[in-house]
């Protein structure tokens, strides 16, 4: 057991974790920020991602106590006083939402992408989120989406 | 609002991570479950244990199959499969035990601890073989290994034989396909005082279908069992069967527990007992003309049904009816038959019994028309269903647009398919043949005669003129509660803003049948429609005399607001609260039945299905010549669905299922040996990633069916049955050859066959736990604090985790890790000395230094994808000396030292000698890697790389090759490198080839004499291999290409 510190979508955390607990258990289940999700335990799906001192990992394949002193952001941590952001608006705009449960982990990598390269090609686009499956969507709207929260960043 | 882009009304919860799925629901006083799966394929059991797993701490109960107070066996039309099983085993993902424990991490540790013992016997996992007569029975009690024969006789098929001119028969086979939707299974239950049954959640497709088995299992009537089914997150068809079996498991333990119950599972479980899509070997004989005309077929299909019979019965009725294609056959003479076998069941997945017969049937008409001189088109043209056809099963097309010509005539055009067609056989290079091909479908929409067809909505007016809607079908992330509002919204005149969806409770709603058979717009949409019709008309009752009208249609019902030329316009809101007032009931039940199909079965005649939709896709793609990889360029997908509804929702679908339908055509290889799945995760079962699904051209021909609401009707599953036979057949104008059988896998694209990789028994080992064990992680800030810490030498390195966490999530043993992550001389790095904790995404952002060593760069940009590279260290990577290691070959290449230190100080060991073999290195026990020395590059070489894996992402790296060359002044080579990766037992130079190729010149890549010693070298060291009749031609063909991409960037071609 060991006491860690977290930033939390700006918010300091103080908690006791096992050391065998994952960074996406104590998210979804100390902090109850059940948004993060898990599809395959093993790095593969890229649906708990979250951004871990500024880039996208596997909250799966990270020990909690790694994370110890780091800044995170989830999904929950996307909007801003209930008020949702480009990248979110335009995931609901342009179809790149279905089922839903690869989105979170998709709008983190889209994000870490954004906040690094804010002009990304389609390529860089899908590159950045080649780590996240989606079943639903075939990815085109998903792309799509990015790319035009990157063209209104401009605006 | 019809047919317009619509933000879906679900969309908000979902991107802010509020949306609540199956395991995100958390009840007081929860229990969490794990279940006890089996440990064999096939046999009994002989003895139980549980006295280990009761001793766990936080178990609270163990439920088994005495336990289950109703009928202990469950199906949908047969009820031959177990929740829990009795003393027999089915099949591996058969559950003898589930326990409930306080904490997650008990639950699973207590079902790890139940012993089993077997009587093990040899099961059946072929069907061919379990057809055989006198083939030992799966299921004894219905004394046939069949589940279901369909057969279907049109005319005469001998006699259209000897009438053809010709006849073709062909073979096709295709595999098993995993649903892989990214939510693996949940299902929660608690029991309700109040009914004295139970309330169930969670990851449910088909509340109906739970409910009703659920409550036969328990032995009580359905009014005590609530199905509430949580946002799904992907169904496809597969969390039907799978999630009722767990729901019965959950709400036993409810029961007996009177406490909450979740089940969540991992991956594994999910692949492990989740249904698949039915393997099918499918005959064909097709008697036509030599002008093209088919004159008869001859169809005979094996289904596995797997251990249970599922949906065995409806999905292989659907493929009865559609074996012939969209196309006119006189004589048609089918059968199809599901089989029992020991391998996982099989059942509903998305497209239900169509997509192997269009592959077939769809490869076979491109192979006709070659032979008759004929392009892909003109046979189809010349076959296909026109308005008034008649289908092998006798039924004339009537009633709606038959438009199989139509959309293929409009996706040729958009594709630009007879012009590429000729230019893609001369583009052929020396690296890719390119190819284009189509195919077209007809599909039967909703349930036809496979039973009543009929849906239920509720929508309720209140008196501020807002709206409920409420159905008994489910939103599963298609769109469907987006659809369902804007039928509403159009019939009543409101904004969309206007109407809340409220989720069903099975409790609340009639049975509306399940969301399949892409019948949720044609039946729930019509239910919602007829019920808003009648808000509607009683809302007109109170306004009637105002505008003096006869009819609701002689009003404008718009934005909210009633109007009539002439007339004062009446708000909705004013008129809905004087019509409540007034005592009118504004809440109406909308009830849709499909008129009655019919079917019979011993001659397989009849009016199958009320109407039909219609699609072609055209695939265009390369296949790489040296290694067989396939890539698909471009899918156009021109479907007819009726009226589209919500266009955005639309383009989705298409999208979503030509992204499933091409992993099902070369990807999605389901290895199952002897029932044993060997594709645990989705690191073995690969789906397409972003870098996969090319760009994809959807067009919709929208002609209006009366069956549905406002003119639509089905979409879901057509976009996904076409593309496999699409890309088959873009493979096959490219290769000269079709595939006979789906996935086409790099194997089976270069030497035409599977190969797979020979079953061992010995090869048991020890069952994966799927959890991390205890752990203790220090974190020392020091090398020298970290090799005290392991003085012992008992702990491991922690690095980024990538690797090491998959491991210890596989054995769950207990473990002491040194975390060096905080080692600040291991986490930086110059431009001679990598520390061996830098991460893969640190050195990639040093362009300077990857401009040095631009194998190094290309090598570890392909590692993973972006989240794994954030993570892996250089270090990790090489220590870990997995095969397919890719930091490693280049490392080679360029002289890299590796500096290690430990107890006894400091040594420096070549990369080259590093590596010992699979996962063996030269480190002692307790050593760390320090750092990775780089020498300066001596001059300007010429290099070259290629790393092969299935996909362009997230691959495991197959083989790969890298070489650096330098050229004297004429071309010739003067002296070049070669390293292999992932190929022979560790990865290293073939010095040989280089020397063969010293003095050489590059541009027709390998000379005879060094492709000669290469091919000595691979069959020396790897010849006695599986693999082998692969990986040595893909070998030899990936260096010429390499060599001749060198005398490309020399300048020589």
């Amino acid at each position: 057991m060991k006491r860690i510190q977290l930033n939390v979508n700006s918010i300091d955390h103080v908690i006791e974790v096992e050391d065998n607990r994952r960074l996406l258990d104590v998210l979804r289940e100390d902090l109850g920020l059940t948004g993060t999700k898990e599809g395959c335990g093993i790095g593969e799906c890229g649906a708990c991602t979250v951004i871990l001192n500024g880039e996208a990992v596997n909250s799966c394949l990270v020990l909690a106590v790694q994370a110890d002193g780091g800044t995170i952001l989830t999904v929950e941590g996307l909007e801003q006083e209930g008020e949702m952001s480009r990248l979110q608006k335009a995931f609901l705009e342009h179809g790149a939402v279905q089922c839903g449960f690869c989105t979170p982990g998709m709008l983190m990598s889209s994000k870490a992408l954004l906040d690094r390269n804010p002009h990304p090609s389609e390529a860089e686009i899908r590159e950045a989120i080649a780590g996240n499956l989606c079943r639903c969507t075939g990815y085109k709207q998903i792309v799509e989406a990015v790319g035009a929260a990157a063209n209104e960043l401009d605006a | 609002m019809i047919g317009e882009r619509v933000i879906r009304i679900d969309g908000e919860a979902k991107v802010r991570g509020r949306a609540q799925f199956g395991d995100d629901l958390n009840l007081p006083g929860m229990l969490y479950a794990s279940c006890r799966f089996a440990d064999i394929t096939c046999g009994k059991i002989t003895r139980i244990d549980l006295s280990k797993a009761k001793e766990v701490p936080g178990v609270v109960r163990i439920a088994m199959h005495d336990d289950v107070p109703g009928k202990p066996t469950i199906g949908l039309i047969r009820q031959d499969q177990y929740p829990l099983v009795d003393d027999r085993v089915y099949y591996q993902g058969d559950v003898i035990a589930i326990v409930a424990a306080t904490t997650l991490e008990a639950a699973r540790k207590a079902a790890e601890a139940i012993e089993v013992e077997y009587e093990a016997e040899e099961g059946i996992y072929d069907i061919e073989e379990a057809y055989k007569p006198g083939a030992k029975l799966i299921h004894p009690e219905y004394e046939t290994n069949v589940v279901v024969h369909y057969p279907l006789r049109k005319g005469d098929v001998e006699k259209g034989f000897a009438e053809s001119d010709r006849v073709m028969e062909r073979t096709y086979r295709t595999g098993y396909h995993e649903h892989a939707y990214i939510e693996p299974e949940t299902v929660a239950a608690e029991s309700d005082i109040n009914s004295g049954g139970v309330r169930v959640y969670g990851s449910i497709q088909n509340p109906y279908n739970t409910r009703g088995i659920l409550a036969g299992f328990l032995g009580v009537p359905l009014n005590r069992v609530n199905v509430l089914a949580s946002v799904l997150g992907g169904s496809f068809g597969g969390k039907d069967d799978t999630a009722t079996a767990m729901a019965c498991r959950v709400a036993l333990l409810a029961l007996l527990t009177e406490r909450p119950v979740k089940l969540t599972y991992r991956r594994e479980e999910s692949f492990r007992e989740s249904y698949k899509r039915h393997p099918y070997i499918l005959r064909y004989k097709v008697g036509y003309n030599t002008d093209g005309k088919l004159t008869a077929m001859k169809i005979d299909i094996l289904a596995d049904s797997g251990a249970y019979s599922s949906q065995t019965f409806f999905v292989n009725w659907r493929s009865v009816v559609q074996a012939t294609g969209p196309y006119v056959v006189p004589n048609v003479h089918t059968d199809i038959r599901g089989v029992y076998t020991n391998n996982v069941y099989t059942g509903a997945y998305r497209g239900f019994g169509s997509p192997q017969i269009i592959f077939a049937q769809e490869t076979l008409m491109d192979e006709i028309a070659a032979e008759c001189g004929l392009s892909p088109t003109e046979i189809r043209e010349i076959n296909g269903f026109k308005n008034g056809s008649k289908t092998a099963s006798g039924q004339a097309l009537d009633g709606h647009e038959v438009s199989v010509l139509q959309v293929m005539k409009r996706a040729v055009e958009k594709s630009d398919f007879q012009r590429k067609r000729e230019q893609y056989i001369q583009k052929e290079d020396d690296r890719y043949r390119y190819g284009i091909g189509l195919a077209i479908s007809h599909r039967g929409c909703s349930l036809g005669a496979e039973g009543t067809d009929a849906a239920a909505a509720v929508v309720s007016m209140q008196p501020d003129g807002s709206v409920y809607v409420i159905t008994g079908l489910t939103e599963n992330g298609q769109g469907l509660k987006t659809t369902y509002c804007m039928i509403a919204a159009k019939e009543l005149g409101v904004e969309l803003s206007d109407i809340v969806f409220l989720d069903p409770e099975t409790a609340t709603v009639t049975d509306s049948g399940a969301t399949v058979a892409s019948r949720g717009t044609l039946m729930g949409g019509k239910a919602v429609e007829v019920a808003a019709k009648e808000v509607k008309k009683r809302l007109f009752g109170s306004v009637k005399e105002h505008f003096e009208a006869e009819t609701p249609d002689d009003l404008v019902w718009k934005d909210g607001m009633i109007h009539r030329e002439g007339y004062e316009s009446l708000a909705m809101k004013d008129v809905a609260k004087k019509t409540a007032f007034s005592g009118v009931n504004l809440s109406a039940y909308g009830w849709y039945r499909m008129p009655d199909a019919e079917w019979h079965h011993h001659t397989g005649q009849g009016r199958a299905y009320n109407t039909f939709v219609y699609g072609c896709q055209v695939a265009e793609i390369r296949v790489e010549k040296s290694t067989g990889k396939l890539e698909v360029l471009k899918i156009t997908a021109v479907h007819d669905a009726g009226t589209i509804v919500n266009r955005t929702g639309a383009e989705g679908q298409v999208y979503g299922g030509v992204a499933q339908g091409m992993g099902y055509g070369m990807l999605e290889d389901y290895n199952v040996q002897n029932g044993v799945l060997k594709s645990e995760n989705l690191d073995e079962y690969l789906i397409p990633t972003a870098m996969d699904v090319p760009d994809i051209d959807a067009e919709f021909i929208e002609n209006p069916d009366d069956y549905g609401p406002s003119g639509a009707k089905s979409l879901g599953e057509p976009t996904l049955e076409l593309t496999a036979a699409a890309v088959n057949n873009a493979f096959a104008h490219a290769m000269g050859r079709p595939s006979d059988s789906i996935p086409i896998n790099l194997e089976k694209a270069l030497i035409g066959k599977p190969l797979n990789k020979p079953h061992r028994s010995s090869e048991t080992g020890e069952a994966k736990k799927l959890r991390l064990g205890n752990l203790s992680v220090e974190q020392p800030a020091t090398i020298a604090e970290a090799l005290d810490m392991n003085r012992d030498q008992a702990a491991r390195y922690l690095a980024g985790g990538t690797d090491l966490l998959v491991q210890l999530r596989n054995s769950a043993k207990s473990a002491r890790l040194i975390d060096l992550s905080r080692i600040p001389e291991l986490t930086t790095f110059t431009h001679k000395r990598i520390g061996s904790g830098v991460t893969f995404t640190k050195l990639l952002q040093d362009t300077e230094l990857m401009a040095k060593y631009p194998v190094l760069r290309e090598a570890i940009s392909r590692i993973g994808a972006l989240q794994i590279r954030n993570r892996a260290t250089i270090g990790g990577n090489i220590v870990n000396a997995a095969p397919c290691a890719d930091s490693v070959p280049p490392l080679i290449l360029y002289d890299a030292k590796l500096r290690i230190v430990g107890h006894d100080g400091e040594r420096e060991v070549n990369a080259a000698d590093f590596v010992r073999g699979a996962y063996r290195t030269a480190l002692k026990r307790g050593e760390i890697l320090e750092s990775i020395l780089l020498p300066e590059p001596e001059g300007n070489f010429l290099w070259a790389y290629y790393q092969l894996g299935r996909r362009n992402a997230m691959n495991i790296t197959r083989m790969s090759c890298a070489i650096t060359a330098k050229l004297d002044s004429s071309g010739i080579i003067e002296g070049c490198r070669i390293v292999q990766g992932s190929l022979l037992a560790r990865p290293g130079r073939l010095l040989e080839v280089e020397k063969a190729m010293t003095g050489q010149s590059p541009i027709h890549g390998l000379t005879d004499d060094a492709e000669a010693v290469l091919r000595k070298i691979l069959e020396n060291e790897i010849g006695g291999r599986w693999s082998s009749e692969y990986k040595i031609p893909a070998f030899i063909g990936m260096v010429n290409d390499l060599f001749r991409e060198l005398a490309v960037k020399g300048g020589l071609r």
